[in-house]
């Protein structure tokens, strides 16, 4: 056991748990951020995406060792009272269906559109390439990103 | 944040009632799925001190249990107990169709991943690792992982079912073609991204109170009880929402919830039970592998007269929901077409794989991949198009299924005709042509997939439903049903039936929980009949709650009742505006006296079927739908995407168009991934080798369609169809099937000597393979 300092959605958070504990376990049953979703336990499939400085990672396969310090948004964190554009544009297009990973979506969308603000298709498609959704919910994913991208610009 | 707490704020609110809740209607759970608010099983808030549970499983397919050495997990701290057959205080029984699963293995082991205890412990970690310090040491038996190998051991689950019409004899005589294959699909993990799970909670004197996510809350109560040795009563199912079940959670979800409960039953204590990924894999059943059969004959001018097939369905190691899946091969096996002679026959085979279950399409997807295939086959030795085949077998208003159901409100030509002349069907097969003429390492290949899918449990007495409706003193409204949300908007449905009802905002209804005790007894959220069953039932509540206020209104304002309806939030009278609002018509019922609170049960009128005779009228409607899909072939490499799918599709008239396109573009998606890439693999030895995401592919971003188009038929709904709005849910997987015979014929495109094969997925490799088959090197 070992004891971390972080910052998740802005807050200071300290927690204690085995060095090889990943964020997504501290994340959900250390601190009821229950928002971030267990998927596959191995980073396929971007149910349990949250930033990490921003950038997009897989919260299922980032041990506790490697975050000390670390600045942590989760869906919970993307926005207040008001919608973040990307969330926006998800209700708006009406992309979930059973919703289990729509905020990995959301949380790699809201990451991409950082780095790229104006996307064509071909991009949208290849940063949401990881997130899977079994609901096929794919075409309104993509329309949803280019239509937050265009909120957003 | 939703407020409605003051009945001024109400008021004003109702006063912008839009006019029709019909119209392009939003899923109204997407509120809290985008800010990851909804609550899933593993969401719901925990008691202190709750346990974790983990499932110890078979680690072989087949074999004699000589022991089992618990001692060491016994031993590690932290570990509570281990549960074993030996603890279960009712029957180790949960088969739902017949009583042959067992929820612990005792002597023998039927698959691998076959539960044998479940090792309860402070947090999952520990019980994880206690896991793997369990020895078992087991006699092995013959392992059967094939359907035919079942059929040639003689290994069944039950007898084998037959449907036949007119005569396939005399049909085959006056054939001018007859032509026999075989064909082999196989079966499909659900992959559910939420996982099965369920957590138990102890209650007063022995009772249990179960969150489960299933889609059958009633089966795990049920099945609770028998495994407990408990009356229902004693047991509460609760469901919030399914992150996704598509008939993977229907019956299995069922096994995890009660063994929770059972460790609930003796340590007095709440117990959680989520399965991680791998578990869920190896230990759950899927999709039915089929190997099949078919023999069919057709006149010159193309009719088929006759069709005989027959399906072996890999059942698995129990029966499970297999016996009801095979069924539903049989009457789907002629999918569209009518064929005044048929004989189908499905054998459901015993083997050594995880008992197989329900999926999307339930056994009809299987049947209609045969005869497709057939018609593909036909085609290419007469030397015709499919295309030519399936538009001169068309179903006919009057027609007779095999089952005897006469087809009526027929729309399998009206999509088909629209589809084609719509998208203009010679234009695209002329595009398709010249860009094969052009190139020689890219192919094209396109194909028109109809689809026939009947609608209602095939089972009879399973076509009903209850809703159970209050209106609150302050004018807001909630609804309890059987109906189980799991990403198909059973929840925006209901809503929109109240709303469009009361005439009140969709914002001041809510739909509670799925839970045993407000509606008991329910079916399964399944067969795509949900949306009808429950909301004709809230439907027929909501409407006798609005005779009672139109009576009690029509007291307060001393006229007649029936100049009297409730619109935008108040009582009209004539046509004309009244001063009673919808809030204070509801406090006057009240001090009447008058109950604000409805039950309604409704049942599906007539539907009937005789097993004894395989006979009957078992579908209130029938969903029909035209597509082409049209994908592009790399000849050096073997891959293919998908340029397009172009969809006629039969909503009657949708209540929620929104969210029934999304239905129509998963389900494609699903489909389409069944028979072209998610291949699942099990060794000899009934080992699942697809055990995790990185072996097992589904379709992500990029294997989707780069273009769905979906086209509503013009139809006028049909009457049994809740708001004549059809049901949604399944019927579109199969338009999936079309992917296959798209990527066939741009291989035939390429290999001229191509011998066809019927054998799906038709992945990446078995395209490469079939590029270069037969071919001179």
């Amino acid at each position: 056991m070992a004891s971390y300092n972080l910052k998740i959605n802005g807050k200071a958070v300290a927690v204690t748990v085995d060095d090889d504990t990943p964020l997504l376990w501290v994340l959900r049953d250390e601190l009821n951020l229950v928002g971030t979703k267990f998927g596959c336990g191995i980073a396929q499939c971007g149910a349990c995406t949250v930033h990490l400085d921003g950038t997009a990672v897989r919260s299922c396969s980032i041990p506790m060792a490697s975050l000390e310090g670390a600045n942590i948004t989760t869906i919970e964190g993307l926005s207040d009272d008001k919608l973040h554009p990307v969330q926006e544009a998800w209700k708006e297009l009406d992309v979930p269906q059973c919703g289990y990973c729509q905020a990995g979506q959301i949380m790699t969308a809201t990451s991409f559109l950082k780095q790229n603000p104006n996307p064509n298709s071909e991009q949208i498609r290849t940063a949401m390439n990881g997130n899977l959704c079994r609901c096929a919910s794919y075409n309104r994913i993509e329309k949803a990103v280019a239509l937050a991208a265009k909120k957003m610009s | 944040m939703h407020k409605h707490n003051s009945n001024k704020a109400l008021d004003s609110k109702l006063n912008a009632v839009s006019m029709s809740i019909k119209q392009s209607i939003k899923n109204l759970d997407s509120y809290t799925h985008v800010r990851g608010k909804s609550l899933y099983v593993d969401d719901v808030n925990i008691r202190q001190g709750t346990f974790h549970a983990v499932v110890f499983d078979s680690p072989k397919a087949h074999g004699h249990i000589k022991h089992i050495d618990y001692s060491k997990a016994e031993a590690l701290e932290g570990v509570v107990r281990i549960f074993t057959y030996k603890d279960i205080p009712g029957k180790n029984q949960i088969g739902g169709i017949i009583p042959d699963e067992p929820l612990f293995a005792e002597d023998e082991v039927h698959f691998w991943g076959m539960p044998i205890a479940l090792i309860v412990a402070e947090t999952e970690f520990i019980a994880r690792k206690a896991r793997s310090l369990i020895d078992i040491d087991i006699e092995e038996l013959p392992v059967i992982t094939r359907a035919k190998q079942a059929k040639a051991k003689g290994s069944f689950i039950n007898a084998p079912r037959s449907f036949s019409l007119g005569d396939t004899e005399k049909g085959f005589a006056a054939c001018d073609y007859i032509f026999e294959g075989e064909t082999f699909s196989n079966g499909q993990e659900h992959l559910y991204i939420e996982a099965q799970g369920a957590y138990a909670e102890p209650l007063e004197n022995g009772n249990i109170k179960i969150t489960s996510s299933t889609q059958g809350p009633t089966a795990v109560q049920k099945t609770t009880a028998q495994v407990l040795g408990v009356a229902m009563h004693k047991i509460e199912v609760d469901v919030t929402r399914l992150g996704g079940g598509f008939g993977g959670k229907e019956d299995q979800a069922t096994p995890w919830a009660v063994m929770a409960a059972l460790a609930t039953y003796h340590l007095n204590q709440s117990v959680k039970l989520i399965l991680n990924r791998h578990d869920d894999l190896r230990m759950t059943g899927k999709r039915h592998p089929y190997e099949s059969t078919y023999k069919i004959g057709l006149s010159k001018d193309l009719k088929i007269l006759a069709y005989e097939a027959e399906f072996l369905q890999n059942s698995g190691a129990a029966a499970d929901l297999s016996p009801a899946i095979a069924e539903r091969t049989l009457f789907h096996a002629t999918n569209s077409y009518f064929v005044p002679n048929v004989e189908t026959t499905v054998i459901s085979c015993k083997t050594n794989l995880p008992p197989n279950t329900a999926f999307r399409g339930f056994g009809g997807p299987q049947g209609m991949f045969v005869i497709e295939s057939a018609i593909a086959k036909a085609a290419h030795e007469i030397g015709v198009t499919p295309r030519q085949i399936q538009e001169a077998n068309l179903l006919d208003e009057n027609d007779t299924f095999s089952y005897g159901q006469i087809a009526k409100q027929v729309e399998a030509k009206n999509t088909w005709n629209s589809a084609t002349a719509i998208y203009n069907i010679e234009a695209l097969e002329q595009e398709v042509e010249d860009f094969n003429k052009q190139h020689s390492d890219f192919k094209k290949g396109l194909a028109l997939m109809p689809i026939t899918f009947g609608i209602s449990f095939t089972n009879t007495p399973m076509n009903h439903a209850r809703a159970l409706v209050h209106i609150y003193l302050d004018g807001s409204v909630g609804i309890s049903t059987a109906a189980v949300e799991m990403g198909q908007g059973v929840n925006t449905k209901m809503m929109q039936i109240a709303a469009q009802v009361f005439s009140i905002p969709i914002e001041h209804i809510k739909i509670e929980t799925t839970n045993t005790t407000r509606v008991a007894n329910t079916s399964p959220s399944a067969a795509s009949s949900t949306a009808d069953l429950n909301g004709k039932a809230t439907l027929k509540a909501c409407n006798a709650l609005l005779q009672r206020l139109i009576q009690v209104a029509s007291e307060d304002l001393d006229v007649s009742e029936d100049t009297i309806e409730l619109k935008d939030g108040f009582v009209y009278c004539n046509g004309k505006k009244s001063e009673l609002s919808w809030t204070t018509l509801i406090s006057k019922t009240m001090l009447k006296r008058v109950a604000l609170t409805e039950n309604a049960h409704y049942a599906t009128p007539e539907i009937h079927f005789d097993k004894t005779k395989e006979k009957g009228h078992p579908f209130a409607y029938h969903v029909y739908g035209t597509a082409i899909i049209t994908t592009t072939v790399d000849c050096t490499r073997g891959t293919y995407e998908f340029d397009s799918v172009k969809i006629v599709h039969d909503y009657g008239k949708s209540m929620s168009e929104g969210i029934d396109l999304g239905q129509v573009e998963g389900a494609l998606a699903q489909g389409i991934g069944w028979m072209t890439m998610e291949e699942i693999a099990y060794n000899d030895d009934g080992k699942l080798l697809s055990n995790a995401l990185s072996t097992y592919k589904i379709p992500d971003i990029f294997s989707v369609p780069k273009e769905v188009e979906v086209i509503p038929v013009e139809t006028k709904g049909h009457d049994l169809a809740i708001l004549k709005s059809k049901a949604v849910g399944e019927p579109p997987l199969m338009y999936g099937i079309g992917a296959y015979f798209a990527i066939q014929n741009a291989i035939k495109a390429f290999n001229p000597n191509y011998n066809l094969k019927f054998h799906a997925p038709m992945t990446p490799e078995k395209v490469l393979l079939s590029l270069y088959d037969n071919q001179p090197i």
